[in-house]
């Protein structure tokens, strides 16, 4: 995980973001100390629920950047994926992938390859990026934990994207996925050796198959209206002048509220 | 007169090896299109020549998941969104039986979406019969992941703001070995694509677009369910392989149908073999 | 704080409950809704998607339950009154962010139009059967609120009142109605704006540094701070220490969960509220709650007429439990008789409080209906003419059981 969170620490100094409106619900455990490292704010969310805990937080504060980070993404969360990707919720999808459940003691987790895996060999891994772009992510992009300049420049990137964007990131769990499958520790070097940089490929093509190169890079960056963007394009349209529409207001210390007048922000301090 | 009267005549549905007679009428309003698709797939079932005792047959929960019910296979009326999830059940502990889950898209596409995903990626052999009307139409019209954006719904009264999934691309990208559209007017090649399914080895989807002259059209003005039918008439076109990514449908736009993928993957029971 | 008068729609109404509720939530002030359709509560989420742009509201509908609910705490963590609205199955599915949501002490709202169960049961009908699941439908030890109203008015008012308590004790509130009372169109007065008050979200002001979000104040409960406002927050639903951080040992876990049920517990008296009618010198007193206690009122007039000292206490909190008040009244009362629309839920809590100080009369409903007001006329008189202590529960046979069960009535479809 850590090349991982020093990469997402730089992605966001780059990107230009402050990282107090950085909102970051997760399934996976964080550090509390990488939290304060990172300055943002932290969810740990129940199991495959972080997108969705995601979409509330970005709806009801649209000033917020939120940022979930998956481990498990596509068995509990998969849905939520689809969809939030189909509304083209404003949130950029941090996919770390270690081929298995880490903390519950190396089960295979659905984007295991069959290669790597004694007890998913009959199971296909999902192909992330070509599943999000098919539901309408206008960003997807993959990486290898070792591929720090290319990953801290997809996050910036990514965070200032209008959009669903996905970056999906292979970094195996060393102590279960390498130990049960008789691999060499240095897993992530392993792929780091093997994979394959091609940017711009049609994402139909980078599916994680066996005896392949593992095909990483930026697939896809399109534009596409958000949620946000068509609600508020719709409802002008069929309400007309007395729609106020529904949208950012800067954040500040007392916290970002959705009105304009100090009591419609849902409370008053104290 | 009298002797049409006498009672050596006994009506006979045509369909009664199928279809649950004491069931009937069904719970469908005038101009849906479910009937429809039912009746296709019942005549796939006769024309296919299989055993009907081989057969199970599983929905969830919506209009279209009164479907099961009406079938006079094994039949499981389960909870909403789970179809697929109880028939990779059935499938994987008896991979003898053929199974086929038929439900609408809010039950499939929406709350099941994951199982759907999933079963498509593990390729497990059944055959997802999904209904679309782009609308929730058992609760009373609700916003759909089908519906097209700027359609009118109960709970998106300004019109839809969410752009509608496209299921033959969700189907293909997941992994599913078969794929095709057909809206209920096209019932012979609705039956015939039923046919092939059937007898495909994996995760086949087949969609079904349907009238909801209810909810669907009554909310968006769009007359009764023979209006319907013209308009799929008038606004369909059959590109058989057509690239899944191509295939979304606007409000009241074109609809592309026919079989965009028909492939091979080794199946779930196959593979766990 | 006074309602915003933009969000209320001041005046006499004639809708039905599930609108009444649904001008309720946007008169409460709040800004995010996400739902899932479900009969029979689909209404009061189509209301508050017509309504939420007056409000500069958001409605949305989610793909499932479980985003539906997520959506919400991450809502409320955001520093926006949420809610979500659900029926049967949809409220089983929810249970698990409930928990999540008690944990960590989230404010919401959750509007359970309750149906017939198990299962897809009978969804256009009416059930009660939900209540102890809201109690306890979470794994782990939590306390929620529940409230149940009994007329589309109380759906206005009660819902919220809901968001007040939610926002006054951080945890997820339940508004367990049901069909009957979702579907019973009435007058419904709204008030005007100054007139409804609101309770602000308590919001800590002081800085970055030194902000503990789970370090309660003198009455057990921690002030919030909206996402995004430079606190960094670290929120687990793990156990966790003042700071938020995870432990996992016993002392901190007992002074945590303490905390989480003390909250509620001790702050009773002022969350509950009932309904007493005639409760001092009764001999029988019926126990309800919802749409129970509107048919229980025929039964009571019945009963009274026919001279019989007849209570009524009518449970608008049911969770927390009032147990000192059963507790009081079965001191002097000879029997509760409670009728509720399930094989027997809150009537084994007034059962738990009696301690064979009273007998408890159960008059179930198995749902899909209503009592008949005479089951419950019956088992008054059956509860004041018995003069000797029965243990446990006496569990009264309704005039439709009767007749199912023991003289030969042919059910019909």
């Amino acid at each position: 995980m850590s090349p991982i969170i020093n990469a997402f620490a730089q992605g966001i100094k780059k990107s230009g973001v402050k990282p107090a409106e950085v909102c970051v619900p997760s399934d996976i455990p964080f550090e509390p100390n990488v939290v304060k490292q990172l300055g943002v704010d932290y969810f740990h969310t129940i199991r495959g629920r972080a997108i969705v805990f995601g979409t509330g937080l970005k709806l009801a504060n649209p000033a917020l950047k939120v940022v979930p980070v998956v481990g498990d993404l596509m068995t509990l969360g998969g849905n939520h994926f689809v969809h939030a990707s189909r509304r083209n919720m404003e949130l950029l999808v941090i996919c770390v992938n270690s081929f298995i459940y880490k903390k519950i003691g190396g089960k295979s987790v659905p984007s295991t390859s069959p290669v790597f895996s004694l007890y998913s060999t009959f199971e296909e891994p999902f192909n992330i990026p070509h599943l999000g772009n098919s539901c309408g992510a206008i960003y997807t992009a993959r990486w290898t934990a070792l591929h720090t300049d290319e990953l801290v420049n997809s996050i910036a990137e990514a965070l200032n994207k209008r959009g669903l964007s996905v970056i999906e990131i292979l970094a195996p769990g060393p102590d279960y996925y390498t130990g049960i499958n008789n691999i060499d520790s240095n897993l992530v070097k392993f792929y780091h050796k093997n994979s394959e940089i091609k940017n711009n490929e049609d994402p139909r093509n980078v599916g994680i198959m066996p005896d392949e190169n593992i095909v990483v890079g930026k697939f896809t960056d399109k534009e596409r209206p958000t949620f946000i963007d068509v609600y508020n394009a719709q409802l002008s349209k069929v309400i007309g002048d007395k729609f106020t529409p529904y949208g950012p207001v800067p954040t500040s210390r007392t916290g970002a509220g959705l009105g304009t007048g100090k009591n419609e922000s849902g409370g008053k301090d104290g | 007169m009298e002797t049409l009267k006498t009672k050596k005549m006994k009506e006979v549905h045509p369909m009664e090896d199928v279809l649950r007679m004491n069931r009937i009428p069904h719970i469908w309003c005038p101009g849906c299109g479910i009937g429809l698709a039912v009746t296709a797939f019942a005549a796939a079932l006769e024309k296919a020549k299989i055993d009907l005792n081989k057969v199970a047959i599983v929905s969830g929960i919506g209009c279209t998941g009164r479907v099961a019910g009406y079938i006079k296979l094994d039949s499981f009326h389960t909870t909403h969104g789970r179809a697929i999830a109880f028939a990779t059940g059935i499938k994987v502990a008896n991979p003898d039986l053929k199974v086929v889950v038929f439900s609408g898209d809010g039950d499939l596409i929406s709350i099941g979406g994951n199982h759907f995903i999933h079963a498509a990626r593990r390729n497990i052999d059944m055959l997802v019969v999904c209904v679309n009307n782009f609308i929730y139409a058992m609760t009373g019209g609700q916003v759909a992941p089908t519906t097209p954006l700027a359609a009118y719904a109960t709970t998106c009264p300004f019109g839809s703001v969410e752009p509608p999934i496209n299921i033959p691309y969700l189907a293909d990208s997941s992994g599913a070995v078969y794929v095709a559209r057909w809206t209920t007017l096209h019932i012979r090649r609705l039956t015939n694509s039923f046919i092939e399914a059937l007898d495909k080895k994996g995760f086949s989807v087949v969609e079904v677009i349907s009238p909801c002259p209810q909810y669907y059209s009554r909310i968006n003005r769009l007359g009764d369910g023979l209006d319907m039918m013209k308009f799929y008439h008038d606004n369909t076109e059959i590109r058989h392989g057509e690239d899944t990514k191509n295939l979304d449908i606007g409000f009241q736009g074109k609809i592309i149908m026919g079989k965009f993928i028909d492939r091979e993957r080794p199946s779930y029971t196959e593979r766990f073999d | 704080m006074k309602a915003n008068p933009r969000d209320v729609l001041t005046g006499v109404h004639y809708i039905d409950g599930d609108v009444a509720a649904g001008y309720g939530v946007l008169a409460a002030g709040c800004k995010f809704v996400a739902g899932y359709p479900i009969t029979p509560s689909t209404e009061a989420a189509e209301t508050f998607a017509r309504v939420a742009p007056k409000g500069n509201a958001m409605f949305i509908q989610m793909e499932d339950e479980l985003a539906s609910i997520s959506a919400v705490i991450g809502a409320s963590f955001a520093g926006v009154k949420s809610m979500t609205i659900t029926s049967g199955p949809g409220y089983t599915l929810m249970m698990e962010a409930i928990g999540f949501g008690a944990m960590l002490e989230t404010p919401f709202v959750l509007l359970n139009i309750q149906r017939g169960g198990p299962s897809t049961g009978v969804p256009t009908k009416t059930g009660q059967a939900d209540m102890m699941q809201s109690r306890w439908g979470s794994h782990g030890d939590y306390e929620i609120i529940a409230i149940s109203p009994d007329s589309p008015q109380e759906l206005f008012d009660y819902t919220i009142k809901a968001f007040n308590l939610a926002e006054m004790y951080r945890c997820p509130v339940m508004i367990m109605s049901d069909e009957c009372v979702g579907h019973m169109t009435e007058k419904v007065v709204i008030p005007p704006a100054e007139e409804i008050e609101l309770e602000p979200r308590r919001l800590y002001n002081g800085p970055p540094g030194e902000y503990l979000p789970f370090k309660p104040d003198g009455d057990f409960i921690p002030k919030m701070v909206k996402a995004g406002a430079g606190y960094n927050l670290y929120i687990s639903g793990h156990v966790h220490d003042e700071r938020g951080y995870p432990v996992t040992n016993e002392e901190f876990k007992s002074v945590y969960l303490r905390r989480l049920v003390d909250k509620i517990r001790r702050n009773k008296d002022k969350i509950i509220e009932l309904k007493e009618e005639n409760t001092d010198d009764a001999e029988v007193i019926v126990v309800s709650y919802g749409i129970s206690s509107r048919v229980a009122v025929r039964g009571i007039e019945k009963a009274r007429e026919k001279g019989i000292k007849i209570g009524n206490l009518r449970l608008v909190t049911v969770w927390p439990f009032p147990d000192e008040k059963i507790i009081d009244l079965a001191k002097t009362t000879k029997a509760f008789v409670v009728p509720e629309i399930n094989y027997g839920q809150i009537a084994f809590e007034v059962e738990r409080c009696c301690h064979g100080r009273a007998n408890v009369v159960l008059v179930p409903h198995s749902g899909a209906g209503v009592h008949n007001p005479d089951d419950i006329y019956d088992a008054i008189v059956f509860a004041a003419k018995e003069k000797k202590k029965i243990e446990g529960i006496v569990e009264y046979k309704t005039k439709l059981e009767k007749l199912v069960f023991e003289g030969g009535f042919k059910l019909k479809e």
